[in-house]
């Protein structure tokens, strides 16, 4: 294991090289790609990784790119894609695809806000655009989140229990453009962790049709399969979390991520990097006296409803922060918090940093004083982070 | 945050932020400086203020440092080092959030205590990193690259040893601008602040402006309308629409325009190119059939699909072309010229000097005009119909043509007394021999040519001919025999192939009619009683390179004896002696007496020796215009390069190949064997080299929509363009540039 200077795109590259050269005894790798702001640079990477068995397939738009990570891991082959924003709503027909078929497709996406008007800065509007997909997503708050979570999300994936596939989830520039000091660990040591893909529904030398028709009751079957694979989720994660420490000798982040909760009155929730910011605060409120803690929230779907609810009990002022906006509703992770908050508890949306805003710990105390002071909660507030 | 920890100069936890325009490399010297750091066994966290804009536009990127984990992910808003790579972008904006105490780090030009004594109360390094990374070679001529420059000044300002610089630059493969960095760490002026901070906190000093104002819901401003963002402020260099010369229009002896009349024939056809044409040549169905086209072989297309065949084009403009004798000029201050020789070299100084409104008498020792054109080349390559017809629009300019007139140095002189200029273009008459004696059979191939294009049709039937030498009469000499039933025609040249100085194509067609090309052969030596019979050959074999670019013939005494009956020397020309009176001698193009230069010059083959058509016409028109004192019309433009155009923006498309005559029609009689080229489609293929022809492809890759059609040219709005460059770039034909602005310009 070696200590690089790198990009989290980098990073996500090399952990999906690495994964797939693990499965170089098996049926190899494959990677459909397709560019696009601001995941292009994780692309650019695999594109010239050396890869023991499998390739890169270069395709003219994302919806192809799913459809070789498709045809590729039906075939048994341990497959990547990342994309970003529009890209990922033109792949979205085939990302339901990869889900309804069962396929552990691994995905990175850069998120960045839908356009037009064009707008290239992070926003996890894209991601959450496909919550209902099937897919497992993740969201990242560091670089080495990035690396670690790839790794992670091909043993999640892949286990015969789930057989689903995983986003994970970067903000764009903020994390993909971001280098910092990632520790990215060999090839012998991901080999240990992964083990080689043998996906049961694969194709094999007998003709057969993936994906045919579907009448109702069996299309009821095969949802509650879906859903019921998505609930063994958390158990597997936790076995993820457990062999990785044992291998690489530290422990990835819990899929919801506490700070400061005992004896906490007050509570802000996040997903990814805005979380750092928050914990400053939390740890300057506390300075005060002011019992505020927080909770970041790594997995998204399937949903740790059961754990934050735990997590939240007897707390009366809930603060969710999302850097997202759900046109005529308010912020989706909001949707999601509020419904778990104890009941009688002020559950306030706060949206901010949507389209990159550059979200400041001074954006987030200020919003924990206007949480602080409520008697009770109002619509979300869309907050400006410009000036 | 931990307590600061001091390590040299700079303290941790340290946040950093660079400020500079896109396309210099900002955010790669903060990822730079955070290598440094990250060598230094510091955590670091680097990362850009990624914009939508591209080249010009300010940038910010940030570093930041610390001894444990960096958690914030948020932009860097209190620096404590700043960095500005470029003086014109400094400003209040850049200041804001900067403490007294804080560092500043500046690239420019201007002198280091100006600089610092505006900023009292800062650390600041002053350096010129772009004239260093210049001299260093890192970027482009355009676009010079600082980032790794500066890395040596920032160093120097932390007192790092230079060791650590080159340390980082290893690891991060850069150890090539390590050169530049050190100079930078030499050179970079310190100036330690002379104001004492006020106070510790970082808000509160004397450049820390707008703090964090209240965080508040979206309100009224969501309705304002932003002030559009005038980018033309940013840009260092700035696109506009040049003419570039093409590598044709270089290429061409006589000085035609190429592209501009290949345009012209696309856009508004033959009578109109011919129009164009004949700014330069009064002989285009000449040129068009016996130039060996030097414009080809620079053509931009040759190494893509092939040349455009502009001698086609030409030909078919000379033929198809209903254009009017050129107009003459008004002139004023009408003058006399005499010209001397009526070859293609008094032609075209007779049209250059008519068709300016001077009074023109061209004198031609033969009874017809045209010198080679006319005694030369054979009738199969320059029917004398086509010729007629060119001189008779030289005639209808004025001209006086007086025929069957020797002219000698007696009449020389005279002629110089009754005008006001005498150009002399008699042509190069003295010809090379090869010291055979007097063998009958033994013949100059011009004499033999001339003969022929006069009328003489004289059987070879079962004669066995050879040629000597390589050039256009060797083959014209091959191609006739052949015509006047010779059994076998047998060329013989010393050097190969491609070294053969006559026109490729015609070689070619001469082959195909039965010609046998015996190549690095020299004959030495005649046999025969009274007439030959058989040739001594020798074989030659090249050596180095001459002054020529061709390899140095060396003879060798391997020799074969051939039968041959018939000899036709072609082995170049020289000037005749004894032309010029006593006392008189040739400087350049101009004739002298002694110190005194006359009012005599010299134009085409006796002057230049280049022997083709083109460049007798481009001799002749260039001293006509001299003689008569007209100057130097060419103006100097900047070239377009290979490099410049972009076939990829075309489709492959081969040249439209010329008609000729089945070989068995053409060794029987002497018909033109080319019918030239079927129509004027061949124009299409034409790049159009350094020529605007409103493509629109600038307007559509400009990603600031800023070029607009404006007439038949294009308009750049210079508020809004950032000199990006793409529109040059992406310009198919180099019909664009960019120039540099002046530093702090705006």
């Amino acid at each position: 294991m070696a200590d690089q200077l790198i990009s989290a795109n980098h990073a996500a590259a090399m952990a999906a090289a690495m994964a797939g050269n693990a499965n170089r005894s098996a049926r190899g790798f494959c990677a459909g790609l397709y560019p696009i702001t601001p995941s292009t640079e994780c692309m650019e990477y695999l594109c010239v990784a050396e890869l023991s068995k499998g390739q890169v397939v270069r395709v003219e738009s994302e919806h192809s790119a799913m459809g070789v990570c498709i045809g590729a891991a039906a075939a048994g082959a341990r497959t990547f894609t990342t994309t970003s924003s529009n890209g990922l709503a033109y792949m979205a027909e085939n990302v339901y695809v990869a889900a309804l078929m069962r396929l552990p497709v691994v995905m990175v996406a850069a998120n960045r806000a839908l356009g037009p008007p064009w707008n290239l800065w992070a926003d996890h509007g894209d991601s959450l655009m496909l919550r209902d997909s099937g897919w497992i997503q993740i969201y990242c708050a560091d670089n080495q989140e990035v690396f670690d979570s790839v790794l992670m999300a091909y043993r999640i994936a892949e286990d015969k229990r789930i057989l689903l596939p995983v986003m994970v989830c970067q903000e764009g520039f903020i994390l993909s453009h971001s280098m910092a000091e990632t520790n990215i660990a060999s090839q012998e040591e991901v080999d240990g962790y992964l083990p080689t893909l043998d996906l049961p529904h694969r194709l094999r030398d007998d003709a057969r049709t993936m994906g045919g028709v579907d009448t109702p009751a069996v299309t009821e079957a095969h949802r509650a399969q879906h859903h019921a694979a998505m609930s063994n989720f958390f158990e597997v994660y936790g076995e993820a979390q457990d062999e990785f420490e044992r291998k690489f000798g530290r422990r990835p982040p819990d899929l919801l991520v506490p700070y400061k909760l005992e004896d906490a009155e007050a509570v802000l929730i996040s997903m990814g990097t805005i979380s750092s910011n928050v914990d400053c605060i939390v740890d300057e409120a506390r300075l005060r006296g002011v019992k505020v803690g927080s909770i970041r929230v790594r997995g998204y779907r399937p949903f740790p409803e059961l754990q934050l609810k735990e997590l939240l009990r007897g707390i009366g002022r809930v603060g969710v922060l999302d850097r997202d906006i759900s046109l005529g509703f308010g912020g989706a992770l909001w949707g999601e918090a509020r419904g778990v908050a104890e009941p009688g508890a002020i559950s306030q949306g706060y949206i901010l940093g949507v389209g990159g805003g550059d979200v400041r710990p001074k954006h987030i105390e200020a919003l924990l004083e206007d949480l602080l002071k409520r008697d009770s909660a109002t619509a979300p507030i869309v907050m400006e982070t410009n000036l | 945050m931990s307590e600061s920890k001091d390590r040299g100069t700079f303290k941790v936890p340290l946040e950093l932020r660079v400020h500079g325009r896109g396309g210099q490399g900002g955010v790669t010297l903060a990822k730079l400086i955070a290598t440094l750091y990250s060598r230094l066994g510091l955590q670091v966290q680097t990362f850009g203020d990624y914009g939508s804009e591209r080249a010009g536009a300010p940038i910010r990127a940030y570093t930041r440092v610390d001894d444990k984990r960096i958690t914030n992910r948020n932009k860097v808003y209190n620096p404590d080092h700043l960095i500005v790579l470029d003086p014109g972008l400094m400003s209040p904006a850049v200041l804001d959030g900067v403490a007294p105490g804080a560092l500043l780090l500046i690239n420019t030009t201007e002198e280091g205590a100006a600089v610092a004594k505006r900023y009292p109360s800062l650390r600041v390094g002053v350096i010129d990193a772009t004239s260093i990374a210049r001299k260093h070679g890192i970027g482009t001529a355009s676009v010079v690259i600082i980032n790794t420059t500066l890395v040596g000044a920032y160093a120097r300002l932390l007192e790092l040893p230079t060791e650590v610089i080159a340390d980082a630059y290893e690891k991060v493969g850069l150890s090539g601008d390590l050169g530049a960095a050190e100079e930078a760490y030499g050179a970079v002026e310190i100036f330690e602040p002379t104001k004492a901070p006020e106070g510790a906190s970082k808000a509160g000093g004397d450049y820390v402006l707008g703090r964090f104002p209240e965080i508040l819901p979206l309100t009224e401003h969501i309705t304002e309308r932003f002030a559009p963002v005038c980018t033309g402020d940013w840009r260092t260099q700035t696109p506009h629409y040049l003419f570039h010369e093409a590598p044709c229009n270089g290429e061409c002896p006589a000085g035609n325009d190429v592209v501009g009349f290949i345009q012209t024939l696309k856009a508004d056809g033959a009578d109109a190119a011919a129009r164009h044409l004949s700014a330069t040549q009064p002989l285009p169905s000449v040129c068009g059939r016996v130039c060996p086209a030097p414009c080809m072989g620079g053509c931009s297309r040759r190494l893509y699909d092939g040349s455009v065949n502009i001698r086609g084009l030409e030909r078919w403009i000379g033929d198809n072309g209903d254009s009017p004798p050129p107009k003459k000029d008004e002139n004023k201050n009408p003058k006399r010229i005499a010209i001397i020789g009526g070859g293609p070299a008094g032609l075209s100084a007779a049209f250059e000097a008519a068709r300016a409104g001077h009074s023109v008498t061209i004198y031609e020792a033969a009874e017809g005009f045209g010198g080679v054109l006319r005694y030369g080349i054979p009738e199969y390559r320059l029917p004398n119909d086509i010729l007629d017809r060119e001189i008779r629009r030289i005639e209808a300019l004025g001209v006086n043509f007086i025929p069957a007139t020797a002219v000698d140095s007696e009449k020389i002189v005279a002629l110089s007394k009754e005008n006001d200029a005498v150009v002399i273009a008699v042509g190069l008459g003295r010809l090379a021999d090869l010291g055979f004696g007097d063998l009958s059979g033994v013949e100059q191939g011009i004499a033999f040519l001339r003969a022929v294009k006069s009328g003489e049709r004289m059987s070879l039937a079962g004669e066995e001919v050879a040629v000597a030498g390589g050039g256009n009469t060797a083959v014209d000499c091959a191609r006739t025999a052949l015509r006047l039933g010779a059994e076998k025609v047998t060329l013989l040249y010393r050097r190969g192939r491609e070294e053969m100085p006559a026109i490729d194509d015609e070689v070619s067609d001469a082959v195909e009619e039965g010609v046998r090309l015996e190549l690095y052969s020299q004959p030495v030596g005649a046999k025969g009683e009274g007439a030959i019979s058989a040739l001594e050959v020798a074989e030659v074999e090249l050596f180095d390179y001459d002054e020529s670019g061709r390899r140095r013939p060396v003879v060798t005494d391997r020799k074969r004896v051939i039968p041959c009956t018939r000899l036709f020397m072609a082995l170049g020309q020289s000037p005749e002696e004894g032309l010029l009176p006593d006392g008189w001698s040739v400087d350049g193009d101009r004739v002298i007496n002694g110190v005194e230069s006359l009012n005599v010059w010299l134009a085409g083959d006796i002057s230049t020796g280049a022997g083709t058509v083109a460049h007798a016409i481009g001799d002749g028109r260039r001293v006509a215009a001299l003689a008569l004192k007209g100057g130097a019309r060419k103006e100097e433009n900047p070239k377009v390069s290979s490099e410049g155009v972009r076939a990829d923006f075309f489709e492959e498309r081969p040249p439209m190949a010329e008609k000729h005559l089945p070989v068995t029609e053409r060794i029987t009689s002497f018909i033109e064997v080319s019918e030239g080229i079927a129509g004027p489609e061949e124009a299409e293929r034409c790049f159009s080299c350094g020529t605007c022809t409103a493509c629109d492809t600038c307007l559509f890759s400009c990603p600031e929509g800023v070029i607009s059609r404006e007439g038949e040219s294009y308009k750049i709005d210079g508020e809004f363009c950032k000199g990006c460059g793409i529109c040059v770039a992406e310009c198919p034909r180099m019909a664009m540039d960019m120039s540099a602005l002046e530093a702090g310009r705006q």
